[in-house]
């Protein structure tokens, strides 16, 4: 056997055994360490800060989970957030993400070591990737080997799909969730394989942590069925299956249950009644398997066929007629927008209002996934060219993941692990058969099965360069079997591309032996997929540092000489409510803001990112887009003392509140259908303006007059204009009768308004307002720290 | 499909044969476990009965119970087949001893699950 | 002189008619829907009116070019036809009409409108079905939901004394073509089913499947972006938007680049002679090379600050 490069011969295979898992434990804590401190640009560009919207709340939570304990925690009801109406907290949370840094901040103080809440949950997201990573490098061995579980592990710990909801301060359901994903999805295959309650029960565990933990949870209740069901379709059922199945759904389905905000859930609604029918059918086949090796007639056997088909049908017909009686829930909207994509903007706007639900375009996989995202296929043709059953699962997952994440920007989330996955196996595959210093015979001579297996992929590992061939018998002859075969068929596809290239079509002749000649050739390929990984990494840290790692509530610009500017006005803003205002002041914002103003103001809210109640988020959209003397009773009822709008046409800051007004228009239709209507915001031409043209509606609507009140006063003259929507404010700029300017912050992004308490003398605001003006029109106004940036 | 006329007798003659092989074929111990699970599976029958029957109320007792025979069901009938001899090569990593630890296992997180939630 | 006496007459005659019953003949003269012109319509919107009216301006003159028209009058006609199924005396309480542009210039003139179709509706100005809040003005539909007939039936049926008795009609045509489908399917199925059972029909299916949903075919489903811009311009500009030719480009990118990385994998280490399988090895890395040049030339162009290039 002839050798493309010298090997060290003096080697003893307990001392490369031994080596190659040195270097695979070295690798995997490197690995873990870049999937850390890849998360902390964060924390070093910015501050130690939670993040964005939701992880507020969840911040504030788990702070009275770590101050009064868990008890409390469960009970808590908070009479601040919705108000009037309040929230029951315990019951609508997912606690899995409050309890588990609850656990990690009382560990560390038992260890005598003071560590602040905050701290735990900002590093709490780092901390999970690195274990998402070691559980992926699990689950991507079980696919291929320990070498393509290396490859994976360093995807999925720098990818920016990963990293972009789960960087240091990024404190939701999501930073744990694709940890507890990945490693239940590795239990189920490891319980699929061999046949163990044990892996099933510990799958039952996690997905139980997981329905604690995150939403998503869905998709495993959805994805392993479908992977068990697939397996009965192609004929694969076995006794493994259905242990494994089994001890899963059965433990799993009823711990799924503890979780006082799914509740019944589990048996009572349409998602989960796909894993109860593939349970079902299990039970039925697995019967049906046990009689069949006892008795062995072939009537007997029609008879148990017949049977299963009609147990079948009459499952399907109770499944139908329960849900037509209404003893199953339908479909919830959330899941349901998923396959009717029309459906969340007909029905539910507030779904279809969140920016991260919208459709992914293709930029956003390239940026998030890079060249993950072309490998991708080619691991999975890969996947079908072995085809065991636990390649079925990350086909499935691949197809399933691929649509979701097309159809919803945030559940890229759940396509990511998958693409690391397939691409690990596909590159691992390049590498080994590059790397192998095997050199093959020139000659067409056919060679014994056996032999040919040796040449087939060997492990190796990320960084060593010697191959270690670790001969594995049943395995390899499997391996290099399908392998064999597998070119055959796709021959025929490519048959004209290969002839173009000047190789013959080889259908039907003897297999060949594989391997690569010479060092060029291995070389080129090596070098190529080096330069490739090296760009990936120099992607994902721009990616990082420039797209994800900003906190949102901090914003930051570059001065002319390229110096970092921080623009502070949120946090100014929520202080100054905080400081300024009474503790019971009720504070009226757009909904995206509850959280932030019950995190860091501590002030009552109206509505907050929890959504559940439509009609109270449609009064506060009404409210604002109606005129101040409609406005005005709905604010009074509501007992709200400020309003707060975010605006950014100061600065250019694009997520402001007249950008997002057409939604709160929409969502304010949706209830009082007669009162607000879209088109009356627009131009009669059907644009969206807030210049002159604008139409007269918006002009009056409440968001508008607070957003750009004394707005034009700011350029002294010159003409105003709006760096957001790139138009010219009007001269005269809106006034305002039944609000007062609270406050307004440095770049004016957030503007607080006061309202007026009914005049004294009983008249209308507006006419009190115009006597005083008239009294006192040479009253100076107090200057108010603002100046315009230029 | 059989004609209709002489379906019962057919049927009737295939589940002796079927009875009398299985009183054949099987070994004491895995009878032991089967009936077992016949036993389960009664009393999950008689639970459903009364909930459609009388009531369901309180359901998550019901579930509780429910799911605690359906659950000990499904771990039994895994045990059972991963000690069963004809299955030797399906179960290669599964010793029998191991198959009893994980019974063992599964029953008592099953059951620690139950206990939590008869409530 | 005569006639001159009769065409004097005439207003007379029309008013001293009871005006309702006057809307109610030319409804049933016109299959539930009033052709309007500029008299009918002062009539039927007057302010004394004890009825509503839901009236469609529309301009389906095809010299207006006016396709949106098109496609929404049969929905119009559908719901209007639907009308005339309910009671008397509920019928004549509520009339459908129609106004084409080319009929009655000066009332889109004095309604101050450019554009069309319109649906307004008026509720009663006087009488029992008055609206409690005093409004009489005409209250626009919002198309956003389509030119479907079914919500606007919907938002119709807040307007009128009882629901319309709206539904959307069987599609035999359509539940025939899938029986027969269907039927055909299982037919076929029986020739192709070694087809079926063979994995690469399925490996390709799942691949294509994941190629398009990954080059951002559901955003253009979703979104409705044209196939292309004006002008042979075929990128859409911005990172968040697309057109659907830039779908079938970065599918077929993505899936030479996966079939360059499968021919490395699969079939050249299977070249029995040293000399082919080299040109092989550079063959397909150079595709590489380059179809990823200029999947990152195209990337920079829809994310301007992205730093990075390749050869391209």
């Amino acid at each position: 056997m002839t050798t493309a490069y010298p090997l060290p011969s003096n080697l003893s295979p307990a001392t490369v055994a031994n080596t190659a898992s040195l270097l695979r434990i070295v690798a995997l804590a490197l690995i873990s360490g870049a999937a850390i401190a890849s998360r902390l640009f964060a924390v070093i560009n910015f501050e130690s800060i939670i993040h964005e919207f939701d992880p507020w709340f969840n911040y504030r939570a788990t702070r009275v989970l770590a101050s009064q304990g868990f008890y409390e925690f469960w009970n808590w009801f908070d009479p601040t957030a919705w108000y009037p109406l309040g929230r029951v907290v315990g019951g609508t949370v997912y606690p899995g993400l409050m309890a588990t840094s609850g656990v990690i901040y009382n560990f560390l103080h038992a260890l005598n070591l003071p560590v602040d809440i905050r701290n735990v949950c900002v590093l709490l997201a780092p901390g999970f990737s690195a274990l998402t990573a070691w559980a992926t490098y699990m689950f991507t061995k079980e696919m291929k080997d320990e070498s393509a579980g290396l490859l994976a592990a360093a995807f999925i710990g720098i990818v920016p799909g990963y990293i972009s909801r789960s960087v240091a301060g990024s404190y939701d359901n999501e930073a744990i969730a694709i940890f507890l994903l990945m490693f239940t999805f590795y239990c189920w295959i490891k319980a699929l394989k061999q046949g163990s309650a044990l892996f099933g029960t510990i799958a039952a565990i996690f997905y139980f942590y997981m329905v604690a933990a995150w939403g998503g949870y869905v998709f495993i209740t959805n994805m392993i069925p479908l992977h068990a069901l697939v397996l009965i379709l192609m004929g694969r059922f076995s006794s493994r299956l259905y242990v494994g199945y089994s001890s899963w759904y059965a433990i799993g389905t009823l711990a799924s249950m503890q979780v006082p905000f799914v509740g019944f859930q589990p048996v009572k609604t349409s998602e989960h009644m796909g894993a109860l029918a593939v349970f079902g059918l299990l039970q039925i086949v697995a019967f049906g398997q046990l009689v069949r090796s006892h008795v062995s007639s072939a009537q007997f056997q029609k008879l148990l066929y017949a049977s299963v088909v009609a147990t079948g049908i009459l499952g399907t017909a109770v499944f139908g007629l329960l849900t037509y009686k209404g003893w199953i829930a339908p479909w919830t909207g959330r899941f349901y927008s998923l396959w009717d994509t029309g459906y969340a903007k007909k029905y539910i706007p507030i779904i279809a209002s969140v920016s991260e639900h919208q459709p992914t375009a293709w930029p956003s996989f390239f940026m998030d996934l890079q060249f993950l995202i072309f490998l991708f296929p080619a691991g999975v043709i890969l996947c079908f060219r072995e085809l065991r059953d636990e390649h079925i699962f990350v086909i499935i997952y691949a197809v399933m993941a691929s649509y979701f994440a097309g159809v919803m920007v945030r559940l890229m989330l759940t396509l990511t692990p998958v693409v690391c996955v397939a691409s690990a196996v596909a590159l691992s595959t390049l590498l080994d058969t590059y790397i192998d210093p095997k050199e093959p015979d020139t000659g067409d001579d056919t060679k014994s099965e056996s032999e040919a297996t040796v040449v087939s992929a060997s492990g190796t590992n990320g960084s060593s360069f010697s191959a270690t061939p670790t001969p594995t018998p049943s395995k390899k002859i499997k391996k290099a079997a399908a392998a064999a075969a597998a070119p055959l068929p796709t021959s025929g596809i490519i048959s004209d591309l290969v002839a173009a290239t000047g190789g013959p079509t080889r259908r039907g002749e003897p297999i060949k032996t594989k391997g690569i000649f010479g060092m060029d050739s291995r070389l080129i390929v090596i070098m190529h997929t080096l330069a490739m990984l090296s760009f990936f990494v120099f992607h994902c840290t721009w990616v990082t540092s420039n797209a994800y790692s900003s906190p949102s509530v901090v914003l930051a610009s570059t001065n002319q000489d390229g110096s970092q500017h921080i623009i502070d006005d949120f946090r100014e803003a929520y202080y100054w409510l905080r400081q300024n205002t009474p503790e019971d002041a009720v504070v009226m914002s757009w909904w995206d803001y509850g959280y932030q103003i019950a995190g860091m103001a501590d002030r009552p809210t109206l509505v907050d990112n929890n959504t559940w109640n439509n009609t109270h988020i449609a009064t506060v959209g009404k409210a604002m887009s109606s005129t101040e003397e409609n406005a005005y009773p709905i604010l009074r009822k509501h007992d709200v003392d400020y309003v707060l709008v975010i605006f950014g046409g100061l600065i250019g800051y694009s997520g402001d509140d007249i950008n997002k007004f057409l939604w709160m228009v929409r969502i304010a239709q949706g209830v009082w259908p007669d009162e607000i209507q879209e088109p009356n915001y627009f131009t009669p031409q059907g644009e969206y303006r807030i210049d002159d043209m604008a139409s007269q509606t918006m002009k009056n609507s409440l968001m508008y007059k607070m957003s750009y009140y004394r707005f034009a006063e700011l350029f002294g003259g010159n003409q105003a204009m709006d760096r957001v929507r790139q138009q010219q404010v009007p001269k005269v700029g809106p006034t305002l009768d039944y609000l007062d300017e609270a406050f307004t912050s440095e770049n004016w992004i957030v503007r607080i308004y006061q309202v007026k308490k009914e005049d004294l003398l009983g008249r209308d605001l507006k006419s009190a307002n115009a006597f005083g003006q008239g009294k006192k029109r040479k009253r100076t106004k107090p200057v108010p720290r603002r100046r315009a940036i230029v | 499909m059989a004609p209709k006329s002489s379906a019962p007798t057919q049927q009737t003659t295939a589940i002796q044969t079927l009875w009398k092989a299985y009183n054949e074929q099987t070994s004491d111990r895995l009878k032991f476990i089967d009936a077992f699970l016949f036993f389960l599976m009664l009393s999950g029958i008689v639970q459903f009965l009364y909930c459609i029957l009388v009531t369901n109320f309180p359901f998550n007792a019901f579930l509780a119970g429910f799911s605690s025979t359906v659950g000990q069901f499904v771990l039994t009938a895994s045990l059972r087949s991963q000690v069963n001899p004809e299955n030797k090569n399906e179960f290669k990593e599964v010793s029998p001893e191991r198959a009893f630890a994980d019974f063992a296992l599964g029953s008592i997180v099953l059951h620690f699950f139950v206990y939590n939630f008869l409530g | 002189m005569r006639s001159l006496f009769a065409l004097l007459l005439l207003p007379f005659a029309f008013a001293a008619k009871d005006p309702q019953q006057q809307l109610v003949d030319l409804s049933t003269a016109g299959n539930g829907v009033i052709k309007l012109d500029a008299t009918t319509f002062d009539l039927l919107t007057s302010p004394k009116r004890t009825w509503s009216a839901a009236i469609q301006l529309t301009a389906l003159d095809k010299r207006r070019r006016c396709t949106p028209c098109m496609e929404f009058d049969p929905s119009w006609n559908m719901v209007a036809k639907s009308w005339t199924s309910v009671p008397k005396e509920q019928r004549n309480t509520h009339f459908f009409a129609t106004l084409d542009f080319d009929d009655a210039p000066t009332v889109f003139q004095k309604l101050g409108l450019s554009s069309a179709p319109i649906v307004y509706v008026y509720p009663p100005a006087e009488g029992p079905r008055q609206p409690a809040n005093g409004k009489t003005a005409p209250s626009k539909y919002d198309f956003s939901t389509g030119f479907e007939p079914g919500p606007l039936a919907e938002h119709i049926s807040k307007h009128t004394p009882i629901p319309v008795p709206y539904k959307d009609p069987i599609d035999w045509a359509r539940w025939a073509s899938m029986a027969v489908g269907g039927l055909g399917l299982l037919f076929v199925l029986r020739f192709i089913s070694p087809i079926l059972t063979n994995r690469w029909t399925w490996a390709v299916g799942t691949v294509v499947t994941s190629l398009i949903m990954t080059s951002g075919y559901m955003f253009t489903r979703i979104r409705n972006s044209p196939y292309s811009g004006g002008g042979g311009n075929w990128i859409a500009a911005g990172y968040q938007n697309q057109f659907g030719q830039e779908v079938q480009v970065v599918a077929f990118i993505y899936g030479l680049l996966a079939f360059s990385f499968l021919m490395l994998i699969m079939i050249v280490p299977y070249q029995s002679s040293p000399y082919r399988q080299r040109m092989q090895v550079y063959l397909w890395t150079g595709v590489i090379m380059i179809i990823y040049s200029i999947l990152v030339s195209l990337f920079r162009v829809k994310n301007r600050g992205y730093p990075f290039k390749l050869f391209l």
